[in-house]
């Protein structure tokens, strides 16, 4: 009787087996069109699920077909993913690579096999590659343009992001360059600098408390890395009665943050679409499995500002600042709701909120 | 054999210096009395370094000193449940991020559910987010708890899935996302808006009140050691524990009174209220503000569980030997899942002065924490052996990692040379402890 049951759980078993093996091949089969193939670093962060539904948009779209594979997080597991997808024969593959150093044997063997690739948001430097991204040195000019604007001189406080993330170094970059030539003629004066463990808002509140403290409070404006270093930084601020007068940057279009904008207690927050990024990226990888040249794709710059400085052919976005004046354009695009981005805003203060 | 153990113990009694004969006298903890000459070393040492190095030392002003107060409550809250933990020879891994969890928790409860169901201005709010904190952190810890306890799961395991565990929690109930604006009540309990300082004179009155109370209890303490034929201490040493206990009191409190309020907010004050502005402008003092408050009570409330309540000297028993307090009838198993479930509503407590200091929650909330509040407690001179430690070290520990890393921060240290110090002062603290008690054996 015991073996009967066993057998039969056995069998039951395999055929579950049997049918999902058969589904799994029978998906891509069953399209016509070309084969567009992803290999994601993790989809821990919640962003990545926000790409890859306008990149299966798109594709889906045009009639072809999606295959995926998530790395979670491990440089050793996308490399046989990648392996495992090239043997799925894919048109494109699009690589959001988790190391962009140790990625590059696989890059390679994509290229052996005679599949096309695309370095998505993260760079690799493989001059057969087409590289798409939003601007990153731009997310750091914008922010120091916007707190220019508002404040072209006086003391200026630098909260960094974590200085294990090269991404924090990269924006600052983008940032000095913008204010040289003020902090070169004096008119702006760097009163503080420091980087922040983890990026975290309670570390950046505690910053920003000593920077007003060391300052007496002599601070004109502040420069923060992100939206949630702003939060801190605008608590530190409320404290002394000072948010709303001092200009706050911030990137990623927190929806706090969106709401401290309409509330005038930061004064911009770089806004990078992911779903732009997912859509235009997708677009390039069926336009590259139709036969268009990688070069004569809309919007392709050649790019070489990378590590090894390999030139690359590139796509690369604008981000968007959004301020009190644009506040409507991440309403109107869904990102946020009017009631969110408008909660204790005052009547007729804010276009946006009316 | 005896005489000559008396003979020489009064030989030694008779040979005393003054100092030994005065700790002797006066029954302080010579190991507080170091912590302490420990962390004013750091303060002077803060404040003359930034003299020298930006011609100004900041760090011994009073609105220094009051962030340092309040950027140490959080931490110091949690840490005084801690050193009950590793007394236990247990240890909990978890507490940063059962934080975040809790945080969390609280601030999608406050601004997603209660908000708009009973209107943004509505008492109610900060009380249920208080009680969804205290509530989750609870229900957290005594399952943390239990199955250290119950299942056997070794403590350092079962924090340690804990962090994981809640980091994910937190992520999950959010997203990524930061949850704002907090409750205006409930931004009190953290220290930022205005109303959150009680202002010069109801500190002097508390101070006062404080004062009081160490005569009460010194006075109540000699009555009791009469009554049960104790030695007494000298009256002089008894004068001596309440003008220092009263100095300490007092001068924070003038410390905190010292710090004004910003021109700023004092203005706005001012008009609101039709109040003429002076000429030299409107001078406040701070006063304490509410999350200090919250760590002084709780410091107070822990001291007495630890050292008054039969459940802290089960607490210490079963740390200094586990299988005699269990042959002894103390039920080691139940005590233990209520200390974890102590420590859950600890944190949050912390997660509430947390949210409400920052005025949000989100998911990267007390991230690392535990390091921070088992090194708070580790300095306080807790022994991971177990059976040892105190709260008021506990405390005191919070304040010297607090007051290193602001110094620090005052004067542009690297981010990376913050790190290497921090770490490198906790091993040296504990290496000097380690010193000390061999000394004193």
């Amino acid at each position: 009787m015991k073996t009967m049951k066993t057998l039969l759980a056995g069998a039951a078993l395999s055929a579950v087996i049997g049918a999902l093996a058969l589904g799994v091949a029978a998906t891509p089969a069953a399209a016509k069109g070309k084969k567009i193939a992803v290999s994601w670093k993790t989809f821990q962060e919640e962003r990545w699920k926000t790409d890859e539904a306008a990149i299966k948009k798109v594709v889906a779209a045009d009639g072809d077909s999606y295959i995926s594979a998530d790395a979670q997080g491990s440089a050793s597991k996308q490399a046989s993913d990648i392996e495992g997808l090239i043997e799925q024969k894919p048109d494109v593959i699009m690589v959001v690579a988790y190391d962009s150093d140790a990625i590059l044997p696989s890059i390679k063997k994509i290229s052996d096999a005679g599949i096309k690739s695309i370095a998505y948001d993260v760079q690799f430097e493989d001059p057969n590659a087409l590289y798409i991204t939003f601007d990153n040195i731009g997310v750091g000019r914008l922010m120091a343009k916007a707190i220019y604007k508002a404040k072209p001189a006086g003391n200026y406080a630098f909260i960094k992001g974590d200085k294990g993330d090269p991404n924090a170094t990269f924006l600052f970059s983008g940032i000095t360059e913008v204010l040289k030539p003020a902090m070169d003629a004096g008119k702006i004066k760097n009163v503080c600098e420091t980087f922040t463990d983890g990026w975290k808002p309670d570390n950046a509140q505690k910053e920003m408390e000593q920077c007003l403290t060391k300052q007496n409070n002599k601070v004109d404006a502040v420069v923060s890395e992100n939206d949630g270093m702003a939060s801190g930084v605008v608590a530190a601020l409320k404290a002394q009665g000072m948010a709303g007068s001092v200009p706050v940057s911030g990137q990623d279009g927190d929806l706090a943050a969106l709401n401290r904008i309409a509330l005038g207690e930061q004064t911009v927050s770089i806004w990078k679409d992911s779903r732009l990024l997912g859509k235009k990226a997708a677009e390039a990888a069926v336009a590259m499995a139709n036969g268009t040249a990688m070069s004569s794709l809309p919007g392709v710059i050649k790019f070489d500002k990378g590590k090894r400085h390999v030139m690359m052919n590139a796509i690369l976005l604008q981000p968007d600042p959004i301020t009190k004046a644009n506040l409507d354009d991440v309403i109107k695009a869904g990102w946020i709701t009017k009631n969110k981005a408008c909660a204790g805003v005052k009547k007729g203060t804010v276009k946006a909120c009316g | 054999m005896t005489d000559a153990a008396e003979v020489s113990t009064a030989h030694l009694l008779a040979t005393e210096s003054p100092i030994k004969r005065f700790f002797r006298a006066t029954e302080i903890d010579t190991r507080l009395l170091g912590m302490v000459g420990a962390m004013l070393v750091i303060w002077v040492g803060f404040q003359i370094f930034g003299k020298l190095i930006t011609g100004e030392g900041v760090f011994l002003t009073p609105r220094n000193l009051w962030n340092l107060l309040v950027q140490t409550s959080a931490i110091a809250v949690m840490s005084t449940g801690m050193v009950l933990i590793i007394v236990m020879r247990h240890i909990d891994l978890s507490v940063g991020s059962m934080l975040s969890f809790v945080g969390v928790l609280t601030g999608v409860a406050q601004v997603y559910w209660l908000a708009p169901w009973l209107g943004s201005d509505n008492p109610m709010i900060w009380v249920v987010g208080v009680a969804v904190a205290l509530g989750a952190g609870a229900i957290l810890g005594a399952f943390n708890g239990f199955l250290v306890a119950y299942a056997g799961i070794p403590s350092f395991i079962v924090t340690l899935g804990g962090l994981i565990v809640y980091n994910g929690a937190a992520w999950w109930v959010i997203r990524g996302e930061t949850v704002a604006p907090m409750d205006s009540y409930f931004e009190l309990i953290g220290g930022t808006p205005r109303a959150s300082w009680i202002g010069s004179e109801a500190s002097w009155a508390l101070g006062g009140l404080v004062c009081l109370a160490i005569v009460v209890g010194i006075v109540l303490n000699r009555s009791a050691r009469a009554r049960f034929k104790f030695p007494q201490r000298p009256l002089w040493a008894e004068a001596f524990l309440i003008l220092a206990g009263c100095a300490v009191t007092l001068g924070t409190v003038a410390v905190v009174n010292a710090y004004a309020w910003p021109p700023l907010i004092a203005e706005r004050y001012a008009k609101e209220h039709n109040i003429p502005v002076p000429p030299g402008g409107l001078i406040y003092g701070h006063g304490f503000a509410i999350p200090v408050l919250i760590a002084l009570g709780v410091g107070v409330a822990m001291t007495f569980l630890a050292t008054r309540t039969r459940f802290g000297r089960y607490v210490y028993a079963i740390g200094g030997n586990p299988e005699a307090a269990e042959l002894a009838g103390v039920n080691t198993r139940k005590i233990t899942l209520l200390m974890f479930m102590t420590m859950g509503i600890l944190v949050g407590i912390s997660a509430c002065i947390t949210a409400a200091r920052l005025d949000a929650a989100s998911n990267s909330l007390g991230q690392f924490d535990e390091l921070y509040v088992i090194a708070a407690t580790v300095i306080g001179g807790t022994s991971l052996a177990g059976g040892v430690g105190t709260i008021y070290g506990a405390l005191l520990g919070a304040l010297v990692m607090q007051s290193l890393q602001s110094g620090m921060t005052l004067l542009n240290f690297d981010s990376a040379v913050k790190d290497v110090i921090v770490g490198s002062v906790l091993v040296f603290a504990v290496w000097i402890d380690q010193i000390y008690r061999r000394r004193q054996s």
